[in-house]
């Protein structure tokens, strides 16, 4: 202000040299110079004049504003605070109802996964007692089908051989029975001589008969003896039938003997040999039963350990649950925070007493505090676990 | 006749030929057939490859013609029997006692 003062006393000073010029000096040169020197105070004075106008209009405005913005300030900050609210209990109550359902459903695959490990055991133990019986036959040594077929095929081969004997067992009975009969045509020969012999002395018992006859009286003692020596030659000639006829009957039964040693020696093979044959495609079978059940076997018992495992990954894996839960715990506090900023802004009332600034000022301390305390908390967080990998857990 | 016999120029060789059916029947002919024969290293063999049947008295017969060429220190060898005859062979396991040769 005292600027202007400054310039109006100027003003007035160079109309007054202008005035005195004018009217005693009648200096040209001076009046024009004091007339410039005048328009530009004058101009700098409507300057000055201008701009402290423009300041006093914008501090009226200035004070008519502030009135108005307190107003909206409090029904933005009210609004917030109800927005912040329902925020806070929807996310309140999805965190609860997550953590609720993570719990449940962790309970029920946990325990599914300790019964699919028992029903894996006990499957395991069915199909190595289901494995034991379908290799046995069912007797009381527990032998295998394996022993049986070979045992049978032991036997089998027994059988042959004691057929095979037996046939050349019956072919030597059978040469010996041949030389047998030999033999007896040999009696035949030697019998038929003993019956020349004994036809020739009864032809000597007739010669000699007739010559008893002849001699008469002297010769009649004679003749007793050729007729006993006659009649002795035709019995010995009976004898002789008899013997053939023993022989005979003898060759008959020879010819039995024969025939029945030629059934004892004479089996037929065929049956044997398909009876062989089934044994060996038994054998076969049995052999790639065998195999296919121990690799079956060895392939189960690789199995167990496998299903451990992934059940044991499996329920390590549930721990997320835990992680889940100290997450979600950690979330509710941080919830909390910002519900006391809430709080604070329930309060931002428009009260006379405390004006807009200081309410202001007091939200800002208050959150600066809530924001230390929420990274302390942060820092000295209890969840410090961040993978599921880096920690093996017990089954629970 | 249903075997043939015949023996070798210089009596080394004994060869048997058994025709279609080699069973009991034919005993009598087949000892006839080597048991005149009565020279040491013999080799006899036995030409199953007419042979079409054969049952257990024919094996007890290989068997006895075997007896009789290890007494005579000789040596058998049965020739080339047909796929059938071949099995009852080896059903009597005849492969571990003499040479087969197929």
């Amino acid at each position: 202000m005292s600027n202007q003062a400054n310039l109006l006393n100027i003003a007035i000073a160079i109309l007054f040299v202008i005035i005195i010029d004018y009217w005693f000096i009648k200096n040209e040169m001076i009046f024009v110079l004091m007339s410039s020197s005048l328009l530009i105070v004058l101009i700098f004075m409507a300057y000055k004049i201008k701009k402290i106008a423009n300041q006093k209009m914008l501090e009226s405005d200035v004070n008519e504003m502030s009135s108005v913005d307190d107003e909206l300030i409090h029904s933005v900050i009210s609004e917030l605070q109800l927005f912040l609210h329902q925020e806070i209990n929807i996310i309140e109550n999805e965190a609860k109802r997550t953590a609720g359902l993570v719990e449940d459903a962790v309970i029920g695959i946990s325990s599914s996964f300790k019964d699919l490990q028992l029903l894996s055991e006990e499957q395991h133990q069915m199909i190595s007692v289901l494995i034991s019986h379908t290799q046995t036959i069912g007797d009381d040594e527990n032998s295998s089908l394996e022993d049986f077929v070979n045992n049978s095929n032991k036997t089998l081969e027994d059988f042959v051989s004691v057929i095979i004997n037996t046939s050349k067992q019956s072919l030597e009975t059978m040469s010996y029975t041949d030389k047998m009969v030999e033999q007896f045509d040999a009696i035949f020969k030697l019998l038929s001589q003993v019956e020349g012999l004994a036809s020739q002395t009864n032809l000597l018992a007739l010669n000699a008969a007739i010559e008893a006859a002849r001699a008469g009286e002297a010769g009649r003692g004679f003749a007793v003896v050729a007729n006993e020596v006659r009649s002795l030659s035709v019995s010995s000639t009976e004898l002789n039938h008899d013997i053939r006829n023993e022989i005979d009957n003898a060759k008959e039964i020879i010819a039995k003997l024969r025939s029945s040693v030629e059934t004892m020696a004479s089996a037929d093979m065929t049956s044997t040999l398909e009876a062989k044959d089934k044994m060996s495609i038994m054998m076969k079978h049995v052999e790639s039963v065998n195999h296919d059940t121990n690799t079956s076997v060895e392939e189960l018992s690789l199995l167990v350990p496998k299903i451990n495992d992934a059940v044991g990954v499996g329920i390590r894996s549930l721990q997320f649950e835990d992680l889940t839960r100290q997450s979600l715990e950690s979330l509710q506090k941080n919830l909390a925070s910002v519900h006391t900023i809430s709080d604070v802004l329930v309060n931002f009332e428009k009260t006379p007493t405390i004006t807009v600034h200081q309410q202001l000022l007091s939200l800002k301390e208050k959150c600066q505090q809530v924001y230390q305390d929420t990274q302390i908390a942060e820092s000295s967080r209890s969840v410090k676990q961040l993978s599921m990998e880096e920690g093996e857990v017990d089954l629970f | 006749m249903a075997i043939h016999s015949k023996v070798s120029s210089d009596g080394k060789q004994l060869t048997i030929v058994i025709e279609d059916r080699f069973d009991f029947s034919l005993h009598q002919q087949f000892r006839d057939a080597y048991c005149r024969n009565n020279t040491s290293d013999v080799t006899y063999t036995l030409d199953l490859s007419k042979t079409e049947y054969m049952d257990s008295s024919a094996l007890g017969m290989i068997l006895l013609l075997k007896d009789h060429v290890q007494l005579y220190t000789g040596q058998l060898v049965i020739s080339k029997p047909n796929d059938t005859v071949n099995k009852i062979l080896e059903i009597a396991q005849f492969h571990r006692l003499m040479t087969i040769e197929l």
